[in-house]
């Protein structure tokens, strides 16, 4: 996951609880305008930052909740509970998908539609109260969401589109809906701009897999084509697919509104096409099929058709129904109601109306599997067989529906009697079939369905168990009930998830600690550091003091583990510590921005390498002094457009912040392309202001004249601003970078501009030191000023104005004896080959020799800066708590010399 | 251009781009009753194919592409 995401998402939970946190706070005090613009303020962040990520679900509920917001505060529309039920709803909806995202990265496209319903709702919730009605289109509303509901769930037929299909087309599908692929009907009319969108919609809808048939029309005819606008889509376009539902979600993801999508059952399909003029099929032909047809002989049916079939014209309308018949009987041998409507329409050579028979096609083919998921999720416990109790009670009360419908048709009554037949011998109670079927039988002699609804009643009555689970299954039917269902059924399956799979982590993964803690951590385990260091001492006693050598090589192995794991410790808690360096860099362009307008200056403003990371400390210590910076570049650096067109430069300035890493520092450049410094009027300015006398002005050179920007109380601005000019400026900027250990340095050219560049430590909780060994005593040097070290034979060393000297490298090294550094009197031993150890330190960008008596190991030490009356001491920089219990003191041999 | 306007006959070739839509509709208004020739046409913008159906040219051959082929014809029969 990238670090963008992570924060986003971290961020975003804090909004989410902020967003929940101020809607409990407005259910006590609903006029609080300072709520109302706080919460807006959230939504509106949130919103903003979703669009970062392509998560149109995510965004598009939350730019919807923005709209009703802004609304709210606005006063247009009155806070209500409803309101604010509706806006926490989103905010689960998007906590939900945060937690997705934390798990997949993505969202899937299985959330269109919700996301689709609730910025309906919400954006409902907008028009209707600023319509002034609002409780009536609510309900609406919730009306049209349920109707969505019926039309996922169940068959609709008046909303199913009308079917004009080639027969061998609507044959395939018709197969295709038998074999258990959803095949849908998908009508896309793209938004009339939508070519500016850069969308082309007939490229999308061919992306629409398992296109079975597909159509194209204009909305309007175009009545004059000589104005035509082309760049108007006035078209739909309209698919039959059996390609699965999420392939298609995820094609129209973004489209929710301008696509629409019906499920076509199979029977649909079954629609008899051709010449309708001639009647090959006489009432004997006709009188003679339903004869077999109800005696069952399906064999002697089909082989009767087959007969007509090839004496009759083949594209007459009722060859083509004969044809249907056969693959009825083929490919639904159960399905008699629909059979028998089919041989009956012969007679009237109209297509049957299949929703005559919706009640058993609903409930026998496609209302079980729906309606289970609800069933099992409310009660999801329970066994196969309560499972099972669960379908039969459904599928009753649904036969039971239909009894109560008014009106009287044979059909139905016969295929729900059929249907109760079923249930109750797929429960095992077939002892209850006789009597059933002959209240069937009654019922179709009487042309009522009230005595075989009175035979329901009466056995669920005396089955009290049917009766108990009914009532569970009871509110499965009251779509309004399922709505809610729904929303409380997301959740428990993350919850149910969740348990399942452990690995599953949806709860956030990003920890806020204290950084007092972290800091803590950090001593603990720079004291583990040292204690770890004792082991080599003690080892080397076993062995020398006590002469135990297997004992000291086991020390040793132990050591060798413990400082492993040490160091990996030392690793990861460091890199707790870690920002990246786009936490200071973050400010700059708005900051530039700023400053540029108000100098009229035009600032082309480019960072680079934002996700270098260093240690806070370091980070934090850093953004003052650069912040000082990028103000004197824009102040000092960079000249007015028309001062740089003159100079031939583009007339917007240019304004680099880099930072890079180099091995164990963090390195920041600030580049400008302006007018640069002039070492000439940096010495006459220093001249002025006393800091350099009239000798040091005449012999300086370039580069250190323009180091003298950093010297204390230097300023060239001649009229001090706001901006810059009060004479604290880089020497601040030195001192602050000094403290962590950094340097600053600046190069210049006239007229082509400066480079400032920041060399930081990336931590500095441990440092590493070199010991060396002088008067007896040992002292730290930290290891990133040392160069080098060298042994100088005492000839190589030539005296200068009273100083020593050496030439290395042809280079001319001043060497400074660190006991008369730290004037102790006496003179450094050379070794037995009278050479001096030497270490060459680098200090403000310069190589100096010092002169020790012996080097020692390098060691990783906690450096504790001195309190007290020893905190005044210069020369020090701190002291340490070496393995074996002694005080190391370390140099500061910038402050030393 | 994917679209190579001959005295009348327009080739379609490879994708025809939503830029097209303007030129075709100027060509087809100029040359009422101009052919298309679609062989090596793999895709039209819906700009385009909007002007072919409000125009229903007479197509001389019929897009390679075996989809678009389908597509178009029952664009342009309704």
């Amino acid at each position: 996951m990238n670090s963008l995401l992570e924060q986003f998402l971290s961020e975003a939970r804090d909004f989410l609880q902020g967003i929940g946190e101020k809607l409990m706070q407005l259910e006590s005090d609903p006029t609080s305008n300072e709520l109302m613009v706080e919460l807006f303020r959230f939504v509106h962040t949130l919103k903003g930052n979703s669009g970062l990520f392509d998560f149109p679900e995510m965004t598009r509920v939350l730019h919807a909740s923005e709209d009703l917001m802004d609304a709210v505060r606005n006063g247009r529309v009155n806070y209500s509970q409803k309101l604010a039920d509706q806006l926490l709803d989103a905010m689960d909806f998007v906590g939900m998908l945060m937690d997705e995202i934390e798990a997949t990265e993505k969202i899937s496209n299985k959330h269109a539609a919700p996301a689709a319903e609730l910025t309906k709702a919400l954006r409902n919730l907008l028009t209707a109260s600023e319509a002034g009605s609002e409780s009536s289109e609510i309900d609406d509303i919730l009306n049209e969401i349920t109707q969505t509901q019926v039309a996922e769930n169940s068959i609709d037929w008046e909303s199913l589109p009308t079917l004009n299909l080639p027969e061998d087309i609507a044959e395939q599908l018709h197969a295709h809906s038998l074999r258990g692929d959803s095949v849908f009907w998908v009508e896309y009319t793209p938004e009339a701009d939508s070519f500016f969108k850069g969308e082309d919609p007939f490229y999308l809808i061919r992306q629409v897999p398992d296109t079975e048939w597909r159509n194209v029309v204009l909305n309007s005819t175009v009545e004059n084509l000589a104005e035509m606008d082309v760049f108007n889509s006035v078209a739909s376009y309209q698919v039959l697919t059996h390609a699965p539902a999420e392939e298609l979600e995820d094609l129209f993801r973004y489209i929710p509104d301008e696509h629409r999508r019906i499920e076509i059952p199979a029977l649909a399909f079954v629609k008899p096409s051709g010449n309708t003029d001639e009647h090959a099929v006489d009432e004997d032909f006709i009188a003679n099929v339903f004869a077999l047809f109800d005696k069952d002989e399906t064999e002697e049916v089909t082989r009767t058709i087959n007969t007509m079939l090839e004496l009759s014209a083949p594209d007459l309308w009722s060859s083509s129904a004969l044809r249907w018949v056969l693959r009825l009987i083929e490919r639904e041998p159960e399905n008699k109601a629909a059979q028998r409507a089919l041989l009956e329409s012969l007679r009237t050579l109209q297509s049957p109306d299949w929703s005559e028979l919706k009640p058993v096609e609903v409930i026998a083919t496609i209302a079980p599997p729906v309606r289970n998921a609800v069933v099992s999720t409310s009660n999801g416990s329970n066994g196969v067989v309560d499972e099972k109790m669960q379908y039969f009670n459904e599928v009753i009360n649904a036969q039971r529906e239909i009894l109560n419908l008014s009106g009287f048709n044979e059909g139905r009554l016969k295929s729900v009697g059929a249907s109760l037949i079923g249930c109750y011998k797929s429960i095992g109670r077939s002892q209850d079939v006789d009597s059933l079927e002959l209240a069937i039988k009654n019922s179709l002699v009487e042309n009522s369905q009230d005595l075989l609804l009175k035979w329901l009643d009466h056995s669920l009555e005396n089955a009290p168990e049917l009766v108990v689970a009914e009532k569970i299954a009871a509110p499965v039917n009251n779509l309004a009930m399922q709505n809610d269902v729904k929303f409380g059924r997301r959740a428990e399956d993350a919850a149910g998830r969740k348990a399942d799979e452990p690995n599953a982590v949806t709860a956030s993964k990003t920890l806020k600690v204290d950084q007092e803690k972290i800091d803590r951590l950090m001593n603990l385990i720079g004291e583990m550091v040292v204690a770890k260091n004792a082991l080599p001492y003690l080892a080397a006693r076993a062995e020398t003091v006590f002469g135990v050598r297997d004992l000291s090589r086991e020390i040793k192995a132990q050591y060798a583990v413990i400082n492993r794991v040490a160091e990996e410790m030392q690793d990861t808690i460091m890199q707790v510590r870690m920002l990246p360096v786009s936490f200071i860099f973050q400010r700059f362009p708005r900051m530039v921005r700023d400053i540029s307008r108000k100098l009229g200056k035009e600032v082309d403003l480019v960072l680079e390498g934002e996700s270098t990371e260093a240690d806070k400390n370091i980070i934090e210590a850093l953004s003052d002094p650069l912040i000082h910076i990028v103000r004197n570049s824009l102040d000092h650096g960079l000249e007015q457009p028309d001062v740089r067109i003159a100079a031939g430069k583009n007339g917007t300035g240019k304004l680099l912040i880099r930072a890079s890493q180099e091995s164990d520092r963090v390195l920041i450049e600030i580049i400008d392309d302006g007018k640069g410094i002039n070492p000439e009027v940096i010495k006459h300015k220093a001249y002025e202001k006393g800091l350099i006398d009239e000798a040091t002005m005449e012999r300086i050179s370039d580069q250190d004249a323009v180091n003298l920007v950093f010297a204390a109380g230097f300023s060239t601005a001649d009229v001090i601003s706001d901006l810059s000019g009060r004479g604290v400026g880089m020497d601040v900027v030195r001192s602050a970078v000094e403290k962590v250990n950094g340097t600053v340095g600046i190069e210049s050219e006239v007229g082509k501009g400066t480079r400032l560049y920041l060399s930081l430590p990336l931590s500095m909780a441990v440092t590493n030191v070199m010991i060396i060994q002088s008067n007896k005593q040992i002292f730290g040097v930290p290891m990133d000023m040392v160069v080098e070290t060298v042994r100088v034979p005492r000839v190589h060393i030539q005296s200068i104005k009273q100083k020593q000297t050496t030439v290395l490298r042809g280079r001319i090294v001043p060497l400074l004896p660190l006991n008369d550094l730290l004037a102790s009197n006496m003179p450094q031993l050379p070794n037995e080959n009278d050479e001096f150890a030497t270490l060459i330190v680098r200090v403000h960008g310069e190589h100096v020799g010092i002169l020790v008596d012996d080097f020692r190991e390098t060691v990783d030490i906690i450096l504790k800066p001195m309190t007290g009356i020893l905190g005044g001491l210069g020369g020090y920089s701190g002291a340490a708590l070496l393995g074996d219990g002694s005080v190391l003191m370390v140099l500061n041999p910038r402050e030393l010399m | 251009m994917a679209i190579e306007f001959k005295k009348s006959l327009a080739v379609f070739t490879e994708f025809v781009s939503v830029e097209e839509a303007e030129t075709l509709l100027e060509w087809l208004l100029k040359n009422p009753k101009g052919k298309i020739n679609l062989a090596d046409c793999t895709h039209i913008h819906a700009s385009s194919l909007q002007v072919l159906m409000a125009f229903k040219p007479t197509i001389v051959h019929e897009p390679q592409d075996a989809d678009l082929a389908i597509w178009l014809k029952a664009a342009l029969a309704s």
